[in-house]
């Protein structure tokens, strides 16, 4: 396989600008495919070239397969970079890249639809003998769930069988409740993935979030980069992830790095990719939840404890190299957490808050990596999501860590537009936070703590220092 | 999708911001159209519009990086001088922008005439060129009457969303 030369960057925000210097470290060119709200971006600075695909709304420029892979035709690009999100789990863009002789910066169209269609990957999953959470099959219609959930026991979840990401996934506590949420499930699921089918499982709630790096060339080599924890989430969407994940025995870790690799083994996985598991603390087991077959957002907390440029590698995978280090050489050292940094109001259950960074001052120093796109007079378009960087910190330890991390927080400074950033700070100082402790016994953070206690407890502080402030 | 007035100030000032001369926008039956040049009859700062074209998309917070094929982007700025000057003398100019990212045909088919020439008179159905995206071939109206004064990009070139494609002198008004 020829050397990849030029890469066409189908992403925007800190991703792109992740891509764009990965591409530059290994001297390769870039394109970046831009809509029209993106064109005088970092990114589209960075890059060698900018194109722009068409209007703001992604649907006519990031998610159009046909512009995306015509912007890498006519630029002379070989190579697609999907980044994440957008079409990164979209079978059709790695499809198309085949059909056009350009290569697609991740796993292939099988890969992606084995995993993608998350009902298929839990029941092939299943068959490896690697537990899945107690649930369904498919569910047919309404009556189906209600037999399906007495069975499994209330509180249940609904899942989009098309979906990922929390999109369609909902829980149900009481049986009155099944017909009312199954409905609005399905509507979801429809509206994000054009596919309303649903499935059903058990609903864990003293959960941990716990998922498996992985990575693997054309050559058979298949390893894993350890786990991270991304429990602390908020309607399923992730705000802080650390590795190692606190309290995890080495025999347990060795269990879910080795669960995760049957499966990358099984379907002859390639590139970089992470198998989610949800780790049930009262029972002290673990269970697949489902497989992203991209580079995920918080791939940089592995790169800062294990020394590896995931990108790079993804990128020397890809165009036909053999991983360039053994599993006996992934030797995670220290501790790695990361806060993502959103324009969002927290009191105002976080609106989005787009509008023009007159402030932009990140925080430096020894073990502190800031990845973003964000500068002064960048103005944070309302079109796309809402992630202005990621601040990822790394100690020895976890306590040092945190320390750093919140050290780190009180000096990241940003005007103009309403951030997560004093939320964040609050977040990390919480003694729930900072105990963690074993998975097996904690009680304090899980998938729902977030939710039902930090954001609350957080929220009318701040609330009740504000009112105290006007006094 | 309902726009407000704070909407219409943020596209508004995202046409500022950047060198296009126009935006469209279409949002079901809504369609915006935002023109940089204004609607009334010729603007002295005509030449401070640079055509769209490489430098719309790189208009960088720091210094511009080299383009990668200057060949397959649109034309010169060298010309926009003595535009500047025919749109003093005659009627408004508009441009005809591309509606997506393709490749540009002036002809039906290869060796057949060019749909338009400088100078021919075009009415709001007239097809003034083809776009190709991934082997799927859209014809582009005219969408106005006026008459061809330039042809900005070259036979076969990747145009990008939003590049002006043709000048056309409006004689309407």
């Amino acid at each position: 396989m020829a050397a990849i030369t030029r890469v066409l960057v189908a992403n925007r925000g800190e991703v792109a600008v992740r891509v764009i210097r990965a591409c530059r470290a290994l001297g390769i060119e870039t394109v970046l495919a831009a809509s029209a709200a993106d064109v005088s971006t970092l990114p589209a600075s960075m890059a060698d070239r900018a194109l722009c695909i068409g209007p703001a709304p992604s649907a006519a420029s990031y998610l159009s397969v046909s512009s995306i892979v015509q912007a890498a035709l006519g630029s002379g690009s070989d190579a697609i970079h999907p980044g994440y999100g957008f079409l990164s789990e979209q079978p059709e863009l790695a499809e198309a890249c085949l059909d056009n002789g350009l290569v697609f910066i991740g796993p292939g169209p099988g890969h992606i639809r084995a995993m993608g269609d998350k009902l298929a990957a839990r029941q092939a999953v299943a068959g490896l003998g690697i537990p899945v959470v107690p649930g369904s099959e498919m569910i047919g219609d309404f009556s189906d769930a209600e037999a399906v959930a007495n069975e499994v026991g209330y509180p249940v979840l609904l899942k989009a069988a098309a979906g990922g990401g929390g999109k369609g996934m909902k829980a149900v506590h009481r049986p009155g409740n099944l017909a009312t949420v199954y409905r609005e499930a399905a509507a979801e699921a429809q509206s994000a993935f054009g596919d309303d089918r649903l499935y059903l499982e058990a609903y864990i709630a003293n959960a941990r979030h716990i998922e498996v790096q992985v990575l693997a060339d054309g050559h058979g080599n298949r390893l894993h980069l350890f786990e991270r924890d991304c429990s602390v989430q908020r309607r399923y969407q992730k705000l802080i992830e650390e590795s190692p994940a606190p309290g995890l025995s080495d025999e347990f870790r060795n269990r879910l790095c080795e669960a995760a690799l049957r499966i990358v083994e099984a379907i002859e996985y390639e590139n970089a990719g992470t198998v989610e598991f949800i780790l049930d603390q009262d029972k002290g087991s673990f269970y697949f939840l489902e497989m992203n077959t991209r580079i995920q957002v918080e791939h940089p907390v592995t790169e800062m404890t294990t020394g590896l440029d995931l990108v790079r590698e993804q990128i020397r995978v890809a165009q036909g190299e053999r991983l360039s280090f053994s599993q006996a050489q992934v030797v995670p050292t220290g501790h790695a957490i990361e806060c993502r940094i959103n324009a969002e109001r927290p009191e105002r259950d976080f609106q989005p808050s787009p509008g023009t960074i007159t402030r932009w001052e990140p925080p430096e120093g020894p073990g502190i990596r800031v990845d973003s796109h964000c500068y002064e007079g960048y103005v944070v378009p309302p079109y796309y999501d809402s992630l202005l960087a990621k601040l990822i910190v790394s100690g020895d330890t976890r306590m040092e860590a945190i320390a750093r991390l919140q050290r780190a927080l009180s000096s990241f400074h940003v005007e103009g537009v309403d951030t997560t950033i004093r939320f964040q700070a609050s977040l990390v100082e919480r003694a729930e936070f900072i105990a963690a402790g074993s998975p097996q016994t904690n009680q304090g953070v899980n998938t729902g703590w977030l939710e039902r206690v930090a954001i609350p407890s957080i929220i009318a502080r701040e609330k009740g220092l504000q009112g105290g402030d006007e006094k | 999708m309902d726009l407000n007035e704070d909407d219409v100030i943020q596209i508004i000032r995202y046409l500022d911001e950047s060198n296009f001369n126009e935006l469209r926008l279409q949002l079901g039956d809504l369609r915006i159209v935002v023109n940089r040049t204004g609607s009334v009859a010729p603007l002295p700062e005509i030449e401070d519009a640079p055509e769209t074209g490489p430098q719309a998309t790189l208009p960088p917070p720091q210094s511009p990086p080299p383009a990668i094929e200057p060949s397959a982007t649109a034309s010169p700025t060298s010309e926009t001088a003595p535009l500047a000057e025919e749109t003093t003398q005659r009627g408004r100019r508009v441009s005809i922008t591309s509606p997506m990212l393709g490749t540009f045909y002036r002809a039906p088919a290869p060796g057949e005439p060019p749909f338009v020439e400088v100078g021919t008179v075009v009415d709001e159905e007239t097809t003034v060129c083809i776009i190709e995206v991934m082997k799927l071939f859209s014809t582009i109206k005219a969408e106005r009457r006026g008459r061809i004064s330039r042809v900005s990009v070259e036979d076969g070139q990747l145009v990008e969303y939003g590049q002006v494609l043709f000048l056309l002198e409006s004689e309407s008004d």
